[in-house]
């Protein structure tokens, strides 16, 4: 979904989805429950952002990255998935683009997997439920990494 | 967390309710069934809980008096409660040999009474006792005193003295009309059919008291007498009884306070608490050499951990270098969670435990190493555990809340866990249910071993 | 069960419940069970792996959990469709996964499995050679049961 460009107009805030060009930043959500999927989805298009793909495992996440690849600008990433965990999947895509933006979205908030998240190439961690503004927060701080 | 509505703490508040009303019990009466319906008669009233087996027929009497019956020596009448309050008589218990029945005294005047069954004892609140009211029976309001409910029944409570009173006026008939009835009828009875009446259940003709103390330390303390305590339990009847008689005072617990009282001269040594030095001395010494590289044990109802604590102490000491594991168990989820950080004052602790513990800010604990070599779980028991095969258990005092089929579950699920070698420690006051497939180990106080 | 794991679990249900749901919660007096457990008519499962083995079982009506995926998505569901699914099994991931991370602060490891729903009549779980904690929640919208069975390996 894209903003119209008045949004940005002299007195109104830019929604955090819109890059300075006016352009929506383009997300994909890897995430094995719907429910989380829609809930991010809808956090995510009501300020502004095109949520471009969705993927139900670490495999399928990866694949549509290297597919979308160059035209996407951020990954939320699931941890517990079947067939390959968020971890992972993490791995292969930095490995594959080392300047993507990866933030890893979890119910776990286990000190040892936040850091190892880290030191993999997250850009950010998120510790579910999903609460609108520190979901917002977390995505603008690691765009502007 | 800012509301404590999703800790613990609230755990020791919702128990207590529900407990307040059978605090003070001071009515117990014998329960008994007439036609299928529940009554109960005072038991300060009864005299005996017999079996008649043979009345003399009294000829002239009214049709509820069964006759007479010789009580070791004293004629006494025997009314039939279901004809007096015209109830159905069932015809095949009429036909039988003996004749449920209740012997009341009163004052002077004792008499006995049939009836279709015995039931129990039960005490309550005298609180609890409603008015009569015709609605509750089928037989005459003027013979009924109350009725009460207990535990989902409702038992309609007879009026001993109304019983008795119709026995009189049948008696002073009876005198008057065969002034030589009574005596020939004895005459018979005492050589031909006499018999002494049978006693009922385990004790109950010969010491009603004995069954009502086993019954309120049930209700007040949750506590069983089994053949596990069963020895302990005569001698403190005994001794409770002589000590009652000296002060002039009731012999029945009436209170929870009442029954802590009877039951104080059965906990073990140091229970409850940690042992003093004495005490695990005293375990130690039963220990016996041990080669395997690890140590398991099992401490059921263990409580705030004082307990096991004490046991492992004595374990670690007694076998240094060998891995020990100590399983402790309790059911009362707010004791048991306290357990793994309790802390103590330190002012007297046993000399044993002294290099185990720690000194705090708050108070002294144990060493996070010793702690780790027990794990107290919240567990009940009598539900499948996934415990090892087992060198010790530890179950002191523990055995009297479960009832003797559960304790019968309890000590094979011991035997099927415990090494050929292993111990099993009870209350000094205790001894296995099923004597034959354990050994009392010689020179210890209750600690017995697989025979 | 180890004391030590109880109140996490306790925690994160009363915890999740009360944010997710953005209502009053009510816990109900815990207790051991070890019989079969008759299914409410839907259960959802997660597994637990690690220095333990076990299962946390949530369990609750058709209607309570319509009523509670309804709450979560922010639209009024009137049947139990893929999403109300899901939204039960995400229920459940978070409620087990906040007791992990909270025991993995004391110290022990543990994991846990994706969760699996089941759905049904007459359904039940034959639990008797299991001790379970019994957890219960008062929700305004019904109850859920926290059945949490967790043995050490040996």
């Amino acid at each position: 979904m894209k903003i119209k460009g008045d949004a940005g107009g002299i007195g109104e805030r830019k929604p955090d989805g819109q890059r300075v060009d006016g352009e929506s930043y383009r997300v994909l959500i890897v995430d094995d429950s719907m429910f989380v999927t829609k809930q991010m989805g809808q956090i995510l298009t009501s300020e502004g952002f095109q949520v471009v793909a969705t993927a139900g495992d670490g495999e399928e996440g990866v694949q549509k990255y290297k597919e979308l690849y160059p035209n996407i600008d951020l990954v939320t990433m699931d941890i517990t998935m079947p067939k390959m965990d968020g971890i992972t999947a993490l791995e292969k895509i930095i490995e594959f683009d080392k300047e993507a933006k990866v933030i890893m979205v979890s119910a776990l908030g286990k000190q040892d997997l936040v850091k190892k998240s880290l030191l993999s190439g997250a850009k950010n961690y998120i510790v579910k439920p999903l609460d609108r503004k520190k979901v917002l927060e977390r995505i603008v701080m690691s765009l502007n990494k | 967390m800012s509301n404590a509505a999703g800790s613990l703490v609230l755990d020791g508040a919702d128990q207590k309710e529900g407990q307040e009303h059978n605090n003070q019990i001071d009515f117990k009466m014998v329960t008994f069934s007439l036609s299928g319906k529940d009554y109960g008669i005072d038991i300060m009233k009864i005299k005996e809980i017999a079996k008649f087996s043979s009345f003399t027929y009294v000829p002239n009497s009214a049709p509820y008096v069964r006759g007479v019956y010789n009580l070791r020596g004293d004629i006494i009448s025997i009314l039939d409660l279901r004809i007096l309050f015209h109830l159905p008589v069932d015809k095949k218990a009429e036909n039988e040999e003996t004749q449920n029945g209740l012997i009341l005294s009163l004052d002077e005047n004792v008499i006995g009474v049939v009836v279709d069954s015995i039931d129990k004892v039960i005490g309550f609140s005298s609180a609890g006792i409603q008015p009569p009211h015709p609605i509750f029976g089928d037989i005459n309001i003027k013979y009924i005193s109350g009725v009460v409910e207990n535990e989902g029944r409702l038992y309609i409570i007879l009026n001993a003295e109304r019983i008795c009173a119709k026995d009189d006026s049948v008696r002073k008939a009876a005198d008057s009309a065969l002034p030589a009835a009574a005596d020939t009828a004895a005459a018979a009875v005492s050589a031909e059919t006499y018999q002494e009446p049978q006693s009922y259940g385990n004790s109950l003709a010969a010491e009603p008291e004995r069954d009502f103390i086993r019954e309120t330390l049930k209700t007040f303390k949750g506590f069983s007498i089994t053949p596990v305590n069963e020895e302990w339990f005569t001698g403190r009847f005994a001794e409770w009884k002589e000590k009652k008689k000296q002060q002039g005072a009731d012999l029945q617990l009436k209170s929870a306070d009442d029954a802590d009282e009877y039951l104080a001269s059965y906990y073990s040594a140091d229970t409850g608490r940690f042992w003093e030095d004495d005490t695990a001395a005293r375990y130690t010494r039963a220990l016996a050499a041990q080669s395997g590289k690890i140590i398991q044990a099992w401490s059921i109802g263990s409580g705030k951990g004082f307990e096991a604590y004490s046991f492992a102490a004595i374990l670690a000491r007694k076998y240094p270098g060998v891995m020990l594991k100590v399983w402790a168990h309790d059911n009362d989820l707010l004791a048991i969670s306290t357990a793994p950080n309790l802390v103590f004052n330190d002012d007297e602790l046993p000399e044993f435990l002294g290099p185990y513990i720690v000194m705090g800010k708050n108070g002294s604990s144990f060493q996070t190493e010793f702690k780790n070599k027990i794990f107290f779980e919240y567990h009940d028991a009598l539900h499948p555990n996934s415990l090892p095969e087992l060198d010790f258990i530890m179950a002191r005092d523990v055995l009297p809340f479960f009832s003797q089929e559960d304790q019968a579950r309890l000590f094979a699920e011991f035997h099927e866990k415990l090494k050929p070698t292993g111990l099993l420690f009870l209350g000094d006051n205790e001894k296995p249910l099923d004597s034959s497939r354990w050994a009392p180990v010689s020179g210890a106080r209750a600690v017995y071993k697989k025979s | 069960m180890r004391v030590e794991y109880i109140n996490p679990f306790v925690e994160a249900s009363y915890n999740i419940l009360k944010e997710v749901l953005n209502s009053e919660v009510v816990r109900g007096e815990l207790y051991l069970k070890s019989s079969s457990t008759p299914v409410l008519g839907v259960a959802a499962l997660v597994g637990l792996a690690g220095d333990v083995e076990g299962r946390v079982l949530f369990d609750m009506t058709k209607d309570t959990a319509i009523g509670i995926a309804s709450i979560m998505n922010g639209e009024k569901l009137t049947v139990l469709d893929e999403l109300g699914k899901a939204t039960i099994t995400e229920l459940a991931n978070l409620i087990t996964a906040q007791a992990v991370t909270k025991l993995h602060d004391l110290g022990f490891k543990f994991d846990l499995t994706p969760p699996a729903l089941f759905t049904g009549e007459n359904m039940e779980i034959s639990n008797s050679q299991v001790e379970a904690l019994i957890v219960p929640m008062k929700l305004s919208c019904g109850k859920i049961e926290i059945n949490v069975a967790i043995r050490e390996r040996a």
